[in-house]
């Protein structure tokens, strides 16, 4: 009822307003309608909407009525997304109105933001809300001409949390990020700078000028401001090569002919700083650019020096691109010598490039070995080749090895590739391998068996039976002294009792013995219960009747 | 000084084989048969090595145990001992030694390996 109707003269109005009707007849139900929504019962979003209507249609309205509302809303409330309905429905009512408590409320909310590492502030109800925040806060205090309580980082974050994402899961998000990025960039009190470097950041002798562009964050382009480099110095040296110079406007970009000033190759660090509007947020930015340059190579010098130096060395000069005609001999007695200088083509100031590479190509085998030319304290490059120290990495293959010099930088604009000669490389022929494999590093490697634990290390047999000759040979001992003491068996009596007895008594003896070969303890105990009970009982009959005999003797 | 020992050893020896009853002078004999039956056991061991241990343990133990039930009975079949066993007769000590027998062969057996 009161619900729709509000919403669907809101977005009447609005489409009304937009298509600039001067004025739309409206009847006194709707009128009375809409300022019944004003009031505390009401949420938000319907005052927002019934002041909206009220004021696109042209309808006057209480505007105190309607700040006590809001006031009591916002208490009742006190969500962040009925607090921003609060602060564009205030940014309708009349400048006359008492609006400083909503004014207020911006800085409560400010206070609300969740701040993300230091990049990106933002509410934790989202980005949308967070956009809408921005550009009711703007449009409010457009509206009372005072500055909003947001500092210069708080802006700049706030920019990088609303312009973070590239798609928007909703309309209603992307209309919140549209309705703050024109707020931000057309507000009376600040104005977020955005500059950018046209292409990559980098300049060299065929592109001289450093271009940037300078825009809001609409990415329309602030050709009032004053774009000027505070200082540029060297990232490595950190020796300053450039200090106020101001960039020109040229096409809507602003440039800067940074070769003027003769940088040496390398990463520069700018500070820039933008001017024009007392309202520019953000405007000094820094800026690594690169500057890139040509290489030359001077005075490539390759001899053969005798280890011994019994012989002068040979030096061949050799000019880029070209290959040196003949090709240079080393064996164990000599040391193969490269000597070389790089230099900036345009200055003529030395260079130490990251990679110089001395690659070494055996054409017939595809053997490669690559080594790196190291520069001596004066920037000249050395490389040395003693074939005996070095046979290892050659695997000694001898032959014909095609020598490449490899120049590569981050801030060269020519690398280099160069064939520079030709060199025979004997090594010592016994070593060299039958075949020449090729070196796969990822093949099965073998395979290690697993080697049982071995047993121990036995004593040959011939000792061991003697130990047990021996070990049984006290028992002869005991028969011999058992028969010269007299022992005997003449009392031995043929009862029943007596030759169980010894037939069980036999029984164990013969029991353990197959309880060693064969059984376990368990089936020993079985029959060992059976054999000794008998046993036992025999024995105790024997005994017994061996006791009477003795008292009767005595 | 040999001297003296050896008249003390040799007046020892007649007295033994004087006043010793026949029965004990069997059971010595038998001792005399473990005693030396474990001394060569240990020979071994001490000459070519322990392997395999627990077989020498279990021989060692079972000579020792023997020897020492053998004693036993020594000491309670001897007539002259015979106020401090009077509830043991010599066939009770004798049932005995074969009961602790049974019970050591088992062990022993068992270890052997």
């Amino acid at each position: 009822g009161k619900n729709c109707s509000c919403a669907w003269l809101f977005w009447w109005s609005v489409l009304c307003s937009a298509s600039q009707k001067a004025t739309i007849p409206v009847s006194n139900d709707t009128r009375d309608l809409l300022l019944a929504t004003v009031s505390e019962d009401s949420t938000a979003s319907q005052i927002h909407q019934s002041v909206s209507a009220l004021s696109a249609l042209g309808l006057p309205l209480a505007s105190q009525e309607v700040v006590s509302a809001l006031k009591a809303r916002i208490s009742k409330e006190d969500n962040v997304l009925a607090i921003i309905l609060a602060l564009l429905t205030a940014s309708r009512l009349s400048q006359q109105a008492e609006l400083g408590d909503i004014l207020e409320e911006i800085e409560d909310l400010a206070a609300r933001l969740d701040d993300l590492g230091g990049v990106y502030l933002q509410f934790e109800e989202g980005l949308e809300a967070t956009a809408l925040f921005v550009s009711a806060a703007y449009s409010l205090s457009d509206h009372v001409d005072m500055e909003p309580p947001l500092k210069e980082d708080q802006v700049i974050q706030l920019v990088n949390s609303i312009f973070s994402k590239k798609s928007w899961d909703s309309l209603s998000e992307a209309f919140s990020v549209a309705s703050a990025a024109a707020s931000l960039s057309n507000n009376h009190f600040h104005v977020p700078v955005i500059v950018s470097a046209q292409g990559p950041a980098a300049v060299s002798h065929s592109h001289p000028f450093l271009r940037l562009q300078v825009t809001d964050v609409l990415c329309q382009p602030l050709s009032s401001a004053s774009v000027l480099a505070e200082s540029a110095s060297a990232v490595s040296s950190k020796s300053a090569v450039l200090s106020q110079a101001l960039f020109t406007l040229r096409d809507g970009v602003f440039e800067l002919n940074f070769m003027a000033s003769q940088p040496a190759s390398g990463y520069y660090q700018f500070s820039v700083a933008i001017a024009g509007d007392s309202r520019f947020v953000a405007n000094h930015v820094e800026l690594k650019v690169k500057v890139s340059t040509r290489v030359a190579i001077n005075n490539m010098d390759l001899s053969v020096v005798d280890k011994d130096q019994s012989i002068g060395p040979k030096t061949t000069r050799v000019e880029y691109p070209t290959k040196a005609k003949a090709s240079f001999m080393a064996d164990g007695h000599q040391n193969f010598a490269m000597t070389f200088q790089l230099v900036d083509e345009t200055t003529g100031v030395e260079l130490t490039p990251h990679q110089t590479f001395v690659r070494l190509h055996n054409q017939k085998t595809g053997q490669e070995v690559v080594f790196v030319a190291e520069p001596d304290s004066k920037n000249l490059y050395k490389f040395e080749l003693d074939t005996a120290e070095r046979k290892t990495e050659f695997d000694s293959i001898s032959g014909t090895y095609a020598l490449y010099l490899m120049v590569g930088d981050a801030t060269l604009e020519n690398p280099i590739l160069w064939n520079v000669a030709d060199v025979v490389l004997k090594f010592l022929d016994e070593e060299a391998p039958g075949t020449i494999q090729a070196k796969t590093l990822y093949v099965p490697k073998p395979e290690i068996p697993h080697l049982f634990r071995e047993p121990e290390k036995k004593p040959p047999t011939a000792v061991s039976n003697t130990f047990t000759a021996l070990v049984l040979s006290p028992f002869l001992l005991l028969l011999i002294l058992w028969f010269k003491l007299g022992a005997n068996i003449s009392n031995f009596t043929l009862s029943p009792s007596t030759i169980l007895f010894h037939i069980g008594h036999a029984a164990t003896l013969g029991l353990m013995y197959v309880y060693w070969t064969h059984l376990n303890m368990f089936q020993t105990l079985k029959y060992l219960a059976i054999i000794g009970s008998l046993t036992f009982l025999a024995g105790n009959r024997m005994l017994a009747q061996k006791a009477v005999k003795r008292y009767k003797k005595i | 000084m040999s001297n003296s020992v050896f008249s003390v050893i040799s007046r020892f020896v007649e007295e033994y084989r004087s006043s010793t009853p026949n029965k004990l002078k069997v059971i010595d004999a038998y001792l005399l048969y473990i005693l030396l039956t474990g001394v060569f056991q240990f020979l071994y061991c001490v000459l070519v090595g322990t392997f395999p241990f627990n077989s020498f343990l279990s021989g060692f133990i079972s000579c020792v145990g023997s020897f020492i039930l053998a004693v036993c009975l020594r000491i309670q079949i001897n007539p002259q001992n015979k106020r401090d066993f009077l509830t043991v007769s010599p066939e009770r000590a004798f049932a005995d030694f074969l009961f602790a027998h049974t019970v050591l062969h088992l062990v022993v057996v068992n270890f052997v390996g």
